[in-house]
């Protein structure tokens, strides 16, 4: 995962580490969307609004402990995920839920329109199982591996591997058209 | 398209097959197209995944946001020091620089409105001398902002009588924080010049400052 902008966030996270909350603002309306679909897929629609403010607010705190030795979008998406998992867990949303489940397979209905495949995608995550989804999410969309995602949702690696399939297989149906 | 080599697919793209189904599913895909089409359309897939926009939030968060980080406050500096963190990235200079310059535009702005053109040269306060070595660039942003902040107390307390003395009494302790947490970070400076979280405060608390001035000054105008 990159920044479209590296070399403005750079700039911006220099100037917001002195507390310029202008700076900060800057960085925060280049990344809220990302982060805002990130809330919505990881917490299955609970409250994103609430958990990309207080992602907002940690990665402030936070800022002084940044390196640099990735980019400002990729440290930021770490820092979010993270957070994400444990109100996740928080909320109880368990493990089971990563247990095939037919029923919620035939709830999904095909995209209407296509504008084009990253759009498509976006909106066809959301439909996915949540246990395929959050897999996908996180192994294909935020580049972790496996062993890390197995970690995060506290499933085995083969659960990981095989609701990763099923996902892309179920995402390549939806995209179909 | 039998399941045995579809469900091997994901794992053949992410280089997760054993040389031997690896070769089984090479050979499977050189006779079947239906298995390449759907390989096709996986690798499209995983290609373009990384690359999502998002989606604006339905309402904007930032005023939210921007309330929670005020409320963090000002961060004293405690005997006990600053968390340890990882090397820093940003000099103690381009930390300086960079937060000055804002404070001393947005505080010149404001004794410019209230004072009109100054005759005292920019520049006026001298750096301490046994302080760091610092460009010229950021030695001029720190004389701007000590101009500023000399020039909005003077008024500061020229007005005073005219504010109620709660009002006076809170502007007082407020200073009176802001420049011991100022000193101390100052101080801690001097033993870890490159430590980003000293910077930050310092940083934080010089702009915290001149904002407090500059409220002080608009009361007593508008008196």
């Amino acid at each position: 995962m990159t920044s479209a902008l590296p070399d403005l966030d750079q700039a911006d996270v220099a100037l917001a580490v002195t507390g310029d909350h202008a700076a900060f603002e800057r960085l925060y309306r280049r990344h809220v969307p990302r982060v805002m679909s990130l809330a919505r897929w990881l917490l299955d629609g609970g409250d994103a609004d609430d958990a990309v403010q207080e992602v907002f607010i940690r990665v402030w705190q936070k800022l002084h402990t940044f390196a640099g030795q990735s980019s400002f979008g990729t440290w930021l998406h770490r820092v979010a995920v993270n957070l994400m998992l444990r109100r996740r867990k928080n909320l109880g949303l368990s493990r089971q839920r990563h247990a095939a489940d037919p029923a919620e397979l035939e709830t999904i209905s095909a995209p209407t329109e296509r504008p084009d495949l990253r759009v498509a995608i976006e909106r066809a995550v959301e439909q996915l199982p949540r246990g395929a989804r959050e897999v996908f999410v996180l192994h294909d969309m935020e580049g972790y591996k496996h062993e890390e995602v197995a970690a995060m949702l506290e499933v085995d690696p083969g659960t990981s591997r095989s609701q990763l399939h099923r996902a892309r297989m179920l995402l390549r149906q939806l995209l179909a058209t | 398209m039998p399941d045995l080599f579809t469900d091997q697919l994901s794992a053949y793209l992410d280089s997760e097959l054993d040389e031997l189904r690896r070769r089984r599913l090479e050979t499977h895909l050189g006779e079947c197209a239906e298995c390449r089409a759907v390989l096709g359309d996986l690798r499209a897939l995983i290609a373009a995944a990384p690359n999502y926009r998002g989606r604006e939030p339905l309402r904007d968060l930032w005023p939210a946001i921007e309330a929670g980080l005020e409320e963090l406050g000002i961060l004293p500096i405690t005997p006990a020091g600053p968390p340890a963190g990882p090397p820093t990235r940003f000099s103690w200079p381009q930390l300086i620089a960079a937060s000055l310059l804002m404070a001393a535009i947005g505080g010149g702005a404001a004794w410019l409105a209230l004072r009109g053109p100054s005759d005292r040269p920019a520049g006026a306060t001298a750096l301490a001398p046994d302080g760091p070595t610092i460009p010229r660039s950021i030695a001029y942003a720190e004389a701007q902002y000590d101009v500023a902040v000399a020039d909005l107390t003077s008024i500061v307390e020229e007005g005073r009588s005219r504010l109620d003395t709660a009002t006076v009494r809170v502007i007082d302790e407020s200073l009176r924080k802001i420049d011991l947490a100022l000193a101390e970070a100052r101080a801690a400076i001097q033993r870890d010049s490159t430590n980003v979280y000293l910077n930050r405060q310092v940083a934080a608390n010089m702009r915290r400052k001149l904002t407090l001035l500059r409220k002080a000054a608009d009361a007593i105008a508008r008196t």
